[in-house]
């Protein structure tokens, strides 16, 4: 897979060097309005994070990006392409995929076809080789293959719901809530899926309500409240902020 | 000992046709979550359209079960994608749809062919002889042809990248449709398999039992029952119970009489649902 820096630089027409840009992105719930007029955007090969409470609205970013939430108003762009109406499916073969909020794997399959159900759109050799780099990252996997999904502890099924979003080499990785109610180890297991996602380029969106392990990861950062922006900067910018509504 | 073979092959071709019925209906339950009320209408439509290759046409009867499962696979494919796809996530919508197509059939042939069963005698008549005991071929046939789709399907759907797919969208649908599946694409594809099966059942054993409009509807029942009894959503499950009760049903037939055996089956259900109320084969919220 060549990075997305490369593939860009054959394809000049991209208009700027955003990968993901929402542009005052409104999703309600009922009456509820669970993201006001929020605008963000995601460069290639860059990692962003979303910081906030329980209720700031961050799950409803990332669902919204998949296209598993319609939007209320506003816009998604993605490499250069509104996509506010589009499909999951459309997304997903687009290159955008997620490790939803919970991980949801899909519990009754095995770990391999987890794995694989992540690679449906490729061809039998792009998957297996998909297949065969998950098992080089992470040994027990590939020791486990045949267990299903839903026999794992929580972090175990964390790696497994990278590795399924992992399989067609996404240009975006959404992660909602990576390390929410994991031990240390596990979240420190996570972090290291989370760089090897990096090294390969990809550009990463993390919500996350545990503002450490997450700012350690990260480039840029935004805090939400409310369902609206109270900050964005870099993590170094961010970090105080971040952490005090770590606590909130 | 003959009686006991020749009870415990009739048990065994029963047990072939409610697994193939079961193994269809729950496949449509468990990956669109629809109860498909018509699986019989297809069953006992299978049954025609071989009837009327082989027997009006005189074309050869295997060609006739092909035809049986391609015509009833084709219906389905056409009415889960013009009909149920719109009404997917309305349960009682899609019972009262799959109800009215199953009296839709059933009353067209009804009108075609009369309310008497036809004459559709068994395509062969043999019997395999083996150390001093009979076996008809055409219940031999039953129980091969129908051993080799399970085996199918379990390839199928285990062994492809469509049957991934599949059994992804009976785990999650929404986090399937995040991976680039169609539901769209796969759930006309799924329904069509699954109505494909029930034709292939019928082409198969209505030469042996009888065929008339309606003669789904009680197949359809004992299927489901065999269904309920392996645990809804376990596809194995509903094959070994779907076996298990057509050796109950063969054996009490035999050696208690034949009206005994649909009670000893309700019995039989009743009593496991009160002990184990998830089925033999259920978990918790078992799945494809």
């Amino acid at each position: 897979m060549a990075s997305p820096t490369v593939e860009r630089a054959a394809e000049p027409a991209t208009p700027t060097d955003t990968l993901l840009e929402l542009d005052r992105l409104d999703v309600r719930y009922g009456g509820v309005h669970a993201v006001q007029e929020l605008s963000i955007r995601v460069r290639p090969g860059e990692t962003v994070v979303l910081i906030g409470a329980n209720g700031a609205g961050k799950s409803s970013v990332i669902n919204a990006i998949m296209g598993l939430v319609p939007a209320a108003g506003g816009q998604i762009r993605y490499l250069g392409q509104d996509i506010t109406r589009s499909s999951p499916a459309s997304r997903a073969r687009a290159g955008i995929r997620i490790s939803p909020e919970g991980r949801r794997v899909f519990a009754h399959l095995s770990i391999e076809d987890n794995i694989l159900s992540g690679g449906y759109t490729l061809s039998k050799a792009k998957r297996d080789e998909a297949l065969a780099w998950m098992y080089e990252a992470f040994p027990w996997l590939a020791a486990r293959r045949k267990a299903p999904a839903g026999t794992l502890s929580g972090g175990q099924q964390q790696i497994v719901a990278i590795a399924r979003a992992l399989t067609a080499s996404p240009k975006l990785l959404l992660l909602d809530e990576p390390f929410l109610g994991l031990s240390p180890v596990a979240i420190a297991d996570t972090s290291a899926a989370i760089r090897l996602v990096q090294e390969r380029g990809m550009a990463v969106l993390i919500s996350e309500q545990m503002a450490r392990p997450a700012l350690k990861l990260a480039d840029h950062g935004h805090v939400l409240r409310t369902g609206t922006l109270r900050r964005s900067g870099t993590v170094a910018e961010i970090r105080d902020l971040a952490l005090s509504e770590d606590y909130l | 000992m003959n009686g006991f073979l020749q009870a415990f092959v009739n048990g065994l071709t029963l047990g072939a046709q409610y697994a193939l019925m079961a193994l269809g209906f729950s496949l449509i339950f468990g990956i669109l979550g629809v109860m498909n009320f018509a699986h019989g209408a297809f069953y006992a439509l299978g049954g025609y359209v071989a009837y009327l290759v082989d027997k009006t046409l005189g074309l050869p009867y295997a060609l006739a079960v092909v035809a049986a499962v391609l015509m009833t696979a084709a219906l389905g494919y056409v009415f889960e994608l013009v009909v149920i796809e719109r009404r997917i996530d309305d349960h009682l919508a899609t019972i009262v749809l799959t109800l009215g197509l199953s009296l839709v059939v059933g009353a067209s042939l009804l009108a075609i062919f009369g309310p008497r069963s036809v004459d559709f005698p068994a395509p062969l008549t043999g019997t395999l002889r083996a150390g001093g005991v009979y076996i008809p071929t055409a219940r031999l046939m039953i129980i091969v042809v129908s051993a080799a789709a399970i085996a199918g399907v379990y390839l199928l759907l285990y062994r492809t990248r469509l049957g991934n797919a599949l059994r992804a969208l009976a785990d999650d649908r929404t986090i399937a449709l995040a991976q680039g599946i169609r539901p769209k694409v796969l759930f006309p594809l799924a329904f069509g398999l699954a109505t494909g099966l029930a034709g292939l059942t019928g082409a198969l054993v209505t030469p042996i039992f009888s065929l008339a409009p309606f003669v789904g509807e009680h197949v359809l029942m004992i299927s489901f029952l065999a269904v309920i009894l392996g645990g809804l959503g376990s596809l194995p499950g509903a094959v070994i119970a779907s076996i298990l009760v057509g050796l109950v049903e063969s054996f009490v037939g035999f050696y208690i009489g034949g009206s005994w055996a649909p009670l000893m089956l309700f019995t039989a259900v009743l009593v496991l649902l009160v002990v184990r109320p998830t089925g033999l084969f259920g978990a918790k919220a078992a799945h494809v």
